[in-house]
């Protein structure tokens, strides 16, 4: 059994972030991370790795270059080795062109399972990974608390509207697990040595029989106008009185609201 | 190419869910801006005969998906089939199934994707609209680059739209055409479990009361839940209280949790970290109670009360019942 994670490249969350005179996101000088919730996809195929029910672990990203220390740091925590996508013709990538390459890219790489984590940290799109299920028509299994696989199928485990359901499907599938798998492992120096020597190939577009023509420029979207949020009036604050007086105070603050 | 605007409406039970209210009102004004009809996409149980109802919030047509309990995954190759060059837009709530509907539209028609997204409008026949990224520090406006197909596919908040109530049309009700089976329709349920209580749906809740590890336990939630009875509202929770097991995953707001936009959040307990503000920083009134004067949620909340939660949380249920009974309400 073969996975694969597809990992995003992010600015840390809580970074000070900006936009640039084009309207792209300014990642000069910016710290950059594993999105955090890919961590948890890592966590969940490296224990299917650790049980022997995966065969192979390899990771995918597509990014700027510097989006190999993502890969590094993922290998450093396990896993067998990894590419990386990357092709000038790829920045300012939306959520469409994201899936394209990546889907060509699992083609190639023909996994059992392409797991992916339920949300970027930045843009919160959620949609790559059942795009990437649609354009390589394979089912998506969404928003696991647990993957699992046997017999040629693959199941998640998922909240319902009132407890949680096993949705399953045959392989090869695309699947997403939350923050729910268990806290991500951390890379002992062990791991950081041993991940310096693991494969990391590097891809551009042509590797994938892909042109810039055939991701109409990069996007099929374009961000005209970036500006700060709406100023919040300032908070007011209740502080150094007794609960009952407190109480009266918000309570005389909802009803000019008409809250209540 | 039409003008219309599509938009996913899910059904449970016959009840079209708030969302698809909500989505139907935004579809008939942006509809009324580009010169087109609403036209929604209902799939689950009780679409068929629920469907002609969504016209009472301005929908003109509803072309039913299917008509079943399964997971909306599987209502994929009808909604492509619906959705193919068919209109300017298609609206998907923000939800788990409308996120992995309106995926699978985009990966399978190509087609531009956007958001989340807290408001839309017309301009020069294009669908524009604007989206909080970065994590709410940031508001950016996008809309299709040139010669891209239609329809676009965007991701809506919920609350985004009033629901426009009191309507009295009914929209005509089609079948979608025959699609057939893909891949994305071979998932199934293998096994289902149901939780011993009831709970609610956040996303549908106008007023929340969430605790967090400042509750300290199953118990703490008690004074919470009175309070949220009554101001007519739901109880929520951050994350750390979740992972301890004092409430259910299905009432966790933030970045994993549910995206709420309740009228009133009321945050006891809570520090505010950056993963729950991004499940309720577009509530209308934000009230943080904490014993910490600097936590962090101070800075973001309309109204910061410092102090005890076990004190000041039950003398305000006890003051808006005693203003209440006074009102005669
Ligand atoms: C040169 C270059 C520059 C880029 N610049 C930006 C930028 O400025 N801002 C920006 O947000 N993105 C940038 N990207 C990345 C790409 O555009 C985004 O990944 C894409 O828009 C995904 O959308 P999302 O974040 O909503 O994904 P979601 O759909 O929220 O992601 C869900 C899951 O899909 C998988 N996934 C998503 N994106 C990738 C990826 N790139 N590689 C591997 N797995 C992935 C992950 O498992 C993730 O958890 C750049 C890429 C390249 C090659
Ligand atoms: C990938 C990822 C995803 C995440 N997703 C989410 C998410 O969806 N939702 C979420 O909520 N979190 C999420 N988190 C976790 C988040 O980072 C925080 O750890 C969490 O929100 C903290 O919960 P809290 O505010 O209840 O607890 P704490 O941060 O511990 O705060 C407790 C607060 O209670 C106050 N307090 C204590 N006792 C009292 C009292 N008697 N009266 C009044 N105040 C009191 C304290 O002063 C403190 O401010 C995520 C984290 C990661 C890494």
């Amino acid at each position: 059994m073969k996975i694969v994670v597809c990992i995003k490249q992010v600015p840390a969350t809580g970074a000070d972030k900006r936009y640039t005179a084009d309207l792209r996101l300014d990642r000069t000088g910016v710290e950059a991370i594993i999105n955090p919730l890919d961590e948890y996809a890592i966590e969940q195929a490296l224990r299917l790795a650790d049980a022997g029910t995966a065969d192979s672990v390899t990771y995918l990203c597509m990014g700027p270059d510097q989006a190999s220390e993502a890969l590094r740091r993922a290998l450093a925590m396990g896993g067998d080795d990894a590419v990386l996508i990357t092709d000038a013709a790829l920045a300012g990538a939306d959520e469409w062109t994201t899936a394209k390459v990546l889907a060509a890219a699992l083609d190639k790489l023909a996994p059992d399972v392409a797991l992916m984590g339920m949300a970027s940290d930045d843009a919160r799109g959620s949609l790559v990974p059942g795009a990437v299920a649609a354009m390589r028509d394979v089912p998506l299994l969404s928003y696991g608390s647990e993957l699992a696989l046997a017999d040629g199928e693959a199941r998640v485990r998922r909240l319902s509207a009132t407890g949680f359901d096993w949705i399953a499907a045959p392989l090869p599938v695309v699947a997403t697990v939350t923050d729910q798998v268990g806290e991500p492992r951390y890379a002992s120096l062990k791991g950081i040595m041993a991940a310096k020597r693991k494969p990391l190939e590097t891809w551009s577009l042509g590797d994938l029989e892909l042109s810039a023509d055939d991701l109409h420029g990069a996007a099929l979207t374009t961000v005209t106008d970036t500006r700060a949020p709406e100023e919040k009036p300032p908070t007011e604050r209740i502080e150094n009185v007794p609960a009952p007086e407190a109480a009266a105070k918000i309570a005389d603050w909802l009803e000019q609201r008409k809250l209540i | 190419m039409s003008n219309d605007i599509l938009f996913l409406a899910e059904f449970s039970a016959g009840k079209p869910a708030r969302s698809a209210i909500e989505l139907a009102t935004g579809a008939a004004d942006l509809a009324a801006q580009s010169g087109g009809s609403a036209v929604a996409l209902a799939y689950g149980s009780g679409a068929a005969s629920g469907g002609a109802a969504l016209g009472a919030h301005g929908a003109a047509r509803a072309v039913v998906l299917g008509d079943e309990d399964r997971p909306a995954i599987t209502y994929a190759p009808a909604a492509v089939a619906a959705a193919r060059d068919a209109g300017l837009a298609v609206l998907a709530p923000a939800t788990p199934n409308g996120r992995d509907l309106a995926a699978a539209l985009v990966g399978s028609l190509d087609l531009p994707a956007f958001g989340p997204v807290r408001a839309a409008r017309v301009v020069d026949g294009v669908l524009e609209s604007e989206q909080a990224t970065l994590q709410g520090s940031v508001i950016t406006t996008a809309r299709p680059a040139d010669g891209a197909p239609t329809p676009s596919v965007v991701l809506v908040l919920a609350n985004t739209f009033t629901p426009a109530e009191g309507g009295s049309g009914t929209a005509e009700v089609a079948q979608a055409p025959d699609a057939g089976e893909s891949a994305l329709s071979r998932a199934t349920v293998a096994e289902s479990h149901e939780a011993d209580a009831k709970v609610v749906n956040l996303e549908e809740a106008t007023v929340i009361v969430a605790g967090g590890r400042g509750v300290g336990g199953e118990e703490g939630f008690a004074p919470l839940r009175e309070l949220a009875e009554a101001l007519g509202g739901a109880v929520g929770a951050s994350r750390a209280a979740a992972d301890a097991g004092w409430i259910p995953y299905q009432l966790q707001i933030g970045q994993t949790g549910k995206v709420v936009k309740p009228s009133l959040y009321v945050g006891a307990g809570i520090s505010g970290a950056i993963q729950h503000r991004v499940g309720m920083q577009t509530a209308e009134h934000v009230i943080a109670i904490n014993r910490d004067p600097d936590a962090p949620i101070g800075e973001f909340a309309d109204l910061f009360v410092v102090g005890d939660l076990f004190e000041i949380v039950p003398a305000l249920t006890e003051e808006i019942r005693r203003r209440k009974a006074t009102s005669g309400g």
